[in-house]
């Protein structure tokens, strides 16, 4: 290994020994000196993730958060500089983080916290204007063959836990003493102008932008939603998809690609 | 190349009738939380709405409780009727205040 690999190692592993050959400009003691840096990488990391995922920390309490946070930092350091990206992976850590099994839907909590902060990073887009919209039902025999753009900070999380009530109550809005936790919720994530929203999506409402995202036609993204979902209900999901401003573009497959 | 299975598609009858209906229904495109205002002076150290990220300078940088210039999603109407001990009226705002000593 090269000194700069030792180096590193040693940061995240508490038992390995400093590594050789430092000095400290002061000519203090070395040892402790590194124990400093070890102790402030691994806590920029951890406050990194409960700046992240503040209501997942809500869920399980600070202490129990820092600890299971400490654990995945250590096994799973930032790969990239952008420090904003950092915990992609902590959903999936926190799924299979025995302790927090007593909290099932802790894991998809922390995804929809994660879709926030990647929809507020996300590139800009303009939502379709009405009279595009207008247009193509004025053309209406071409809109099934139609395809439909999204908004690039769209995000969509289906989740068997009630995801969008349990983080609005953190946020103040409904009581989270009602919020039955077991009653399965679709959230979607995306910003509207400067904004991060979680809202609910209908029933289907996945299987729909989901349909959408891998270029399927308006018309068979419909039919294949309504076949995902019983309840399905198109005109209530365009019309939540039309209100956030989430899709962008609506045109036969040729104009999308020339 | 494999020929790929013809997948069902909606009539077009029934995508212009509840995409028309959508239409009408979001005709007031309601952008940012309609239901919901800015409160400003209402949000505890830390608990200010924004989703940036860490190593940002905006998620949760309140810096002290009721920061006059931090602001929080409340339900609408609600905002002017929330205690805030350093706004000058001593209930939430809507706009960005200055602080009034406590």
């Amino acid at each position: 290994m090269s000194d700069q690999r030792i180096f590193a190692a040693a940061l995240l592993d508490p038992d390995a020994p400093c590594p050789a050959g430092l000095t400290a400009w002061n000519g203090s003691d070395p040892i402790q000196r590194f124990a400093v840096y070890r102790n402030n990488v691994i806590v920029s990391l951890i406050n990194a993730l409960a700046e992240t995922f503040p209501v997942t920390q809500e869920l399980v309490g600070e202490e129990f958060f820092r600890a299971m946070a400490g654990v995945f930092a250590r096994a799973a350091p930032p790969k990239s500089a952008l420090l904003a990206e950092y915990g992609q992976g902590f959903p999936a850590f926190i799924e299979r983080f025995k302790p927090a099994r007593g909290v099932p839907y802790l894991a998809d909590v922390a995804r929809l916290e994660m879709l926030r902060v990647r929809a507020f990073h996300a590139a800009d887009a303009d939502p379709l204007p009405p009279d595009q919209i207008s247009q193509a039902l004025a053309d209406s025999e071409r809109l099934p063959a139609l395809r439909v753009t999204c908004h690039p900070s769209l995000g969509v999380l289906s989740s068997r836990y009630a995801v969008v009530s349990l983080w609005a109550a953190h946020q103040g809005l409904g009581d989270l003493a009602r919020v039955e936790p077991g009653v399965p919720e679709t959230a979607l994530v995306a910003r509207v102008g400067l904004e991060v929203q979680v809202v609910a999506l209908p029933p289907g409402g996945d299987a729909l932008v989901a349909s959408f995202l891998r270029g399927l036609t308006f018309g068979e993204a419909a039919a294949l939603a309504a076949s995902a979902a019983a309840e399905f209900d198109l005109t209530a999901n365009l019309a939540l998809l039309l209100r956030y401003g989430v899709l962008t573009d609506l045109r036969l497959p040729a104009e999308v690609s020339p | 190349m494999n020929k790929t299975p013809t997948l069902t598609t909606l009539s077009a009858t029934a995508l212009a009738l509840a995409l028309g209906t959508a239409l009408a229904l979001s005709a007031a495109p309601a952008s940012a939380a309609d239901d919901k205002e800015k409160c400003y002076g209402v949000a505890l150290k830390g608990k200010n709405d924004c989703a940036a990220g860490p190593g940002t300078t905006c998620a949760g940088t309140a810096k002290a409780d009721h920061q006059g210039n931090a602001w929080k999603y409340v339900p609408k109407g609600s905002c002017e009727k929330t205690a805030s001990p350093t706004s000058p009226t001593g209930l939430g705002q809507l706009a960005a205040f200055k602080e009034k000593k406590s």
